[in-house]
């Protein structure tokens, strides 16, 4: 757009300007409009009608509905207590496991990595996300966690004595302990879902770092920067907030990830805070495990919980897509 | 382009198209196909084995499509009610009560089925010294306080002393629970409610089920306990057979400890005798259960399985029952006269022909009378085909002539060994047939028990005469006097007549045929392997201990060391460049 200049004798005002976009701008603005608009308005219906098919329940619940621990709907006792805790703990350890992966993948795809192979890589990571989560949940089940026992065993072991490490029942001084204390846990739930949303945290971060300005770059290197103190000094700055944007993303993702999840975890409905104990539990797998046998009653109850679901992933959204628009490569892209 | 290129061009073009076309024709899909509508159905994992090998039987013989999804009874009966399928497979009917609520039948019109029979087992993974166990012996009470968290080690006395003959490991049980409305679990909470109610009220009281929970298909869970809940019979069993579920014990259908080649727990029945859920002793346990007659009755055919759980008959597996089939009955819904041509053939298929295969797969064929009333259910679904068939020319192993069931009257007798009491034979079960080393004290005869029709005589172990492989015949199976049903070895082995040890204590080692003193308990399994084990940490400040922090500080050196240097160095210049 033209910018407005005063001109001319004092007190004038300036003259409004106005450029004429023609037909097809027009029309081409409005059909982005109506598609901004509608994927708005389905967000909102969406959440409307949770809202409404949820009304039943959380009538009935009250707020009881978020410091029950229990499943039991049509005994009138629910709530997601212990569900939303246990979506939340899957989902951080997810992020933990994701985003150093993630980083170091993306730094080196972007910085490191000859040209050649730079475009193989790509497509590698990107296949990586085109893998369907039942496929993740089947190697995370028959796969990852019997050779991952030994390492949630390691660390109950040695860092037990943080609560959050600790697992009951297992003693590691008895040769018979059974390693299924250890299984269909928090841990290896999370294991799984962090290397379902490592691809896409990593494909965020490498956009966001190679388009690290090159002036900088040089900059960098003319100063006498090594290469790591290059990308420490400059791509890491600029590119922090798509770090944390594609982490949240990455997080959203994580926080309803449904069918591997439902593999792998035993669902319980108490507040287990035990990361490597057996038994978790988390919205999206207490929906798939549920909905079928669900009463009209007990449906209305799931849907509450989906709605509960539905505002977490939507929070964590807008705050990653703020932060991203705040941050200077989010602006620039 | 020449006229010839392009004639060529039309000639590859229509010879490919006219390949294409032959293609089609040349495998047809069956000419009968057409004739039958697509049926869906859903529910029960318990029998979904059959159901699934039955619907591709039909899709192969007849080209009829049948999709089934097993996603457990609960489910199944939902959609049912729903319109969702055209019909649903489920072991328990409509109506019952759990936590107070009912559960509404469906509003179109439906009818029960019994599909087949089968055994609700216990699957468990359990080694000792390395090797399999295949033979563990379960009694009801045992059973059912190892599922309410009442037994959490595996050499638990009341284990122990169903197991004489096994050096049970100090191991934690872990009870894995369906975590899905099951039928599964309603077949076995029922008998924990019918049988073990003391335990089983108790156990609903603290997982805050409030006082006796009954039947429920939702297996109630204790928080803090090593129990481990799955969905789906796949999922527990799946669960049971993997390395780390070792130590696991699960309820499923027979017929899944079958498939993936794990072994189940012989039950306890009413008469002592242990027994494992094999077609036969399913087929004889279920001649107890009282069938609902009543035809206009809406629960017409379905169980009442209290006489199965007390069947008197030595050869009964008391956790014995028939999964039903949920039909409807009226033209509504969805459901057309040639869908219900379809459902009529495919049941009139599986009630007759599909019942040879139901033993092979583990489970039970359906006895005589039930087939019949089975097939009248049938003639109810609208466009069902009702001709007359001859049910005497069914191939089912149950049929007999004068109306007896077969399978359940030439069921063999357990073995003597089988007996409660000092003895335990080393048989293996299910899936896994392999041979469990036991007791030198244990080993009893491997004589049938009972002679003769009838119940097994109360002597059963009297006659066991296996003879002992080292010389001297293997000690027999204690005699009736031991009623205590203590396991004492020194008494079993005593009473071993024609031992070369002879007298008062004496026991002849099976392996090397060398008299052994003292009680015979001491040597156990002579064929030892040794068991890994992996003990997660010895002593915090061990030669370990220093390894792992030192490998903590060199990792932590690497990472940091290297910028670090660069400061320091690169400050020192600095510095000595000002000073210059």
């Amino acid at each position: 757009m033209a910018v407005a200049t005063g001109g001319g004798v004092d007190g004038d005002v300036p003259r409004r300007l106005y450029a004429d976009p023609g037909l097809p701008d027009r029309v081409f603005r409005a059909v982005l409009r109506g598609g901004g608009a509608l994927v708005l308005a389905v967000m909102l219906l969406v959440g409307g009608f949770l809202l409404y098919r949820a009304w039943l329940a959380l009538d009935k619940a009250g707020w009881g509905f978020l410091s029950t621990a229990e499943w039991a709907p049509d005994a009138g006792k629910f709530g997601i207590a212990a569900v939303l805790v246990g979506t939340v703990l899957i989902a951080s350890v997810a992020v933990c496991v994701a985003v150093p992966l993630a980083t170091g993948a993306a730094l080196y795809i972007s910085e490191y990595a000859p040209p050649r192979l730079r475009q193989t890589l790509i497509s590698v990571v990107d296949l990586m996300a085109a893998v369907p989560s039942v496929v993740y949940g089947l190697w995370g089940v028959f796969f990852l966690q019997d050779k991952v026992i030994p390492t949630a065993r390691w660390i109950a072991a040695y860092l037990g004595w943080i609560p959050l490490f600790d697992v009951d029942g297992a003693d590691p001084a008895d040769p018979l302990a059974p390693a299924s204390v250890y299984t269909s846990s928090t841990f290896i739930a999370g294991l799984v879902v962090g290397m379902m949303i490592a691809p896409i945290v990593c494909s965020i971060m490498r956009e966001v770092f190679s388009q690290a300005p090159a002036g900088e770059r040089e900059g960098a290197y003319a100063l006498g920067a090594t290469r790591w103190g290059m990308i420490r000094s400059v791509v890491l700055p600029f590119g922090k907030g798509g770090m944390i944007g594609g982490t949240m993303l990455g997080l959203g993702r994580a926080l309803g990830e449904t069918i591997a999840v439902y593999m792998i975890i035993s669902l319980v409905f108490d507040i287990q805070w035990h990361v490597l104990q057996s038994g978790t539990s988390s919205v999206s797998s207490l929906i798939a495990l549920r909905y079928g046998e669900a009463s009209e009653f007990g449906m209305s109850a799931l849907m509450a919980a989906g709605f509960a679901l539905f505002l977490m992933t939507l929070v964590v959204n807008f705050a990653a897509s703020s932060i991203v628009a705040r941050s200077r490569s989010g602006a620039a892209s | 382009m020449r006229p010839a290129t392009r004639f060529r061009v039309g000639a590859t073009l229509s010879a490919l198209l006219s390949l294409l076309c032959a293609l089609l024709v040349a495998d047809p899909p069956p000419a009968r196909a057409a004739t039958y509508a697509k049926i869906t159905g859903s529910g029960s994992t318990w029998s979904s084995n059959a159901v699934f090998q039955w619907t591709r039987n039909i899709k192969a013989n007849m080209g009829m499509t049948v999709n089934f999804t097993d996603n457990g009874s609960s489910q199944g009966r939902e959609q049912f009610k729903r319109n969702v399928v055209d019909f649903a497979v489920s072991e328990i009917p409509y109506g019952l009560k759990e936590q107070g609520v009912a559960d509404t039948p469906p509003r179109r019109g439906y009818a029960y089925m019994p599909i087949v029979a089968g055994g609700t087992s216990f699957m468990y993974n359990l080694k000792i010294n390395g090797k399999k166990v295949t033979n563990l012996r379960l009694s009801g009470p045992v059973v059912a306080k190892i599922f309410t968290g009442k037994i959490t080690r595996w050499n638990d006395a009341a284990v122990r002393h169903d197991n004489p003959g096994l050096n049970l490991p100090a191991r934690q049980i872990i009870p894995v629970v369906r975590s899905d409305g099951s039928g599964t679990s309603a077949q076995f909470t029922t008998w924990m409610a019918k049988e073990q109610s003391g335990v089983w009220n108790d156990y609903c009281r603290r997982t805050g089920r409030g006082s006796g929970c009954g039947m429920t298909s939702n297996y109630p869970l204790l928080s803090g306990s090593s129990m481990v809940s799955k969905s789906g019979s796949l999922g527990v069993s799946g669960h049971v057979r993997q390395p780390s579920g070792e130590g696991a014990i699960t309820y499923v259908e027979y017929s899944y400890a079958i498939k993936t080649g794990f072994p189940v727990a012989k039950m306890l029945n009413k008469k002592g005798y242990y027994v494992e859920p094999t077609a036969s002793s399913v087929a004889v346990g279920l001649t107890g259960a009282r069938i609902n007659n009543d035809k206009n009755s809406p629960n017409y055919l379905t169980q009442i399985l209290d006489g199965v759980y007390r069947n008197g008959d030595a050869r009964t597996y008391p956790l014995s029952s028939y999964s039903y089939m949920i039909l409807p009955t009226k033209e509504e819904e969805g459901f057309t006269k040639s869908k219900g041509n379809s459902l009529g053939t495919f049941g009139r298929y599986f009630l007759c022909d599909g019942q040879q295969q139901a033993e092979e797969l583990g489970y039970s064929p359906l006895p005589k009378n039930l087939v019949q009333a089975g097939f009248a259910q049938v003639r109810r679904v609208p466009g069902a085909p009702t001709s007359a068939i001859n049910i005497n020319k069914c191939r089912n192993p149950t049929f007999s002539s004068d109306g007896t069931n077969t399978l359940a009257r030439n069921a063999p007798y357990p073995k003597a060994c089988d007996k409660q009491g000092p003895t335990q034979c080393s048989d293996g079960t299910a899936g896994d047939k392999g041979k469990t080393p036991v007791k030198p004290g244990a080993q009893g005869g491997d004589g049938n028990g009972g002679g003769g029709g009838g119940a097994g005589p109360g002597g059963g172990g009297a006659n066991g005469g296996g003879s002992g492989p080292g010389g001297g015949s293997g000690g027999s199976a204690g005699p009736d006097s031991d009623g205590d049903g203590t396991p004492d070895a020194r008494e079993s082995a005593g009473s071993g007549g024609g031992g070369t040890g002879g007298g008062g204590g004496g026991a002849v080692d099976p392996d090397t045929g060398l008299p052994i003193s003292g009680d015979g308990t001491g040597s156990g399994d002579t064929s030892v392997a040794a068991t890994p084990v992996s003990l997660a940490s010895g002593g915090a400040f061990g030669l370990r201990g220093a390894l792992m922090a030192l490998s903590a500080f060199l990792l932590l050196a690497v990472v940091v060391g290297p910028p670090v240097m660069a400061r320091v160095l690169a400050g020192r210049a600095r510095r000595r460049g000002e000073i210059a």
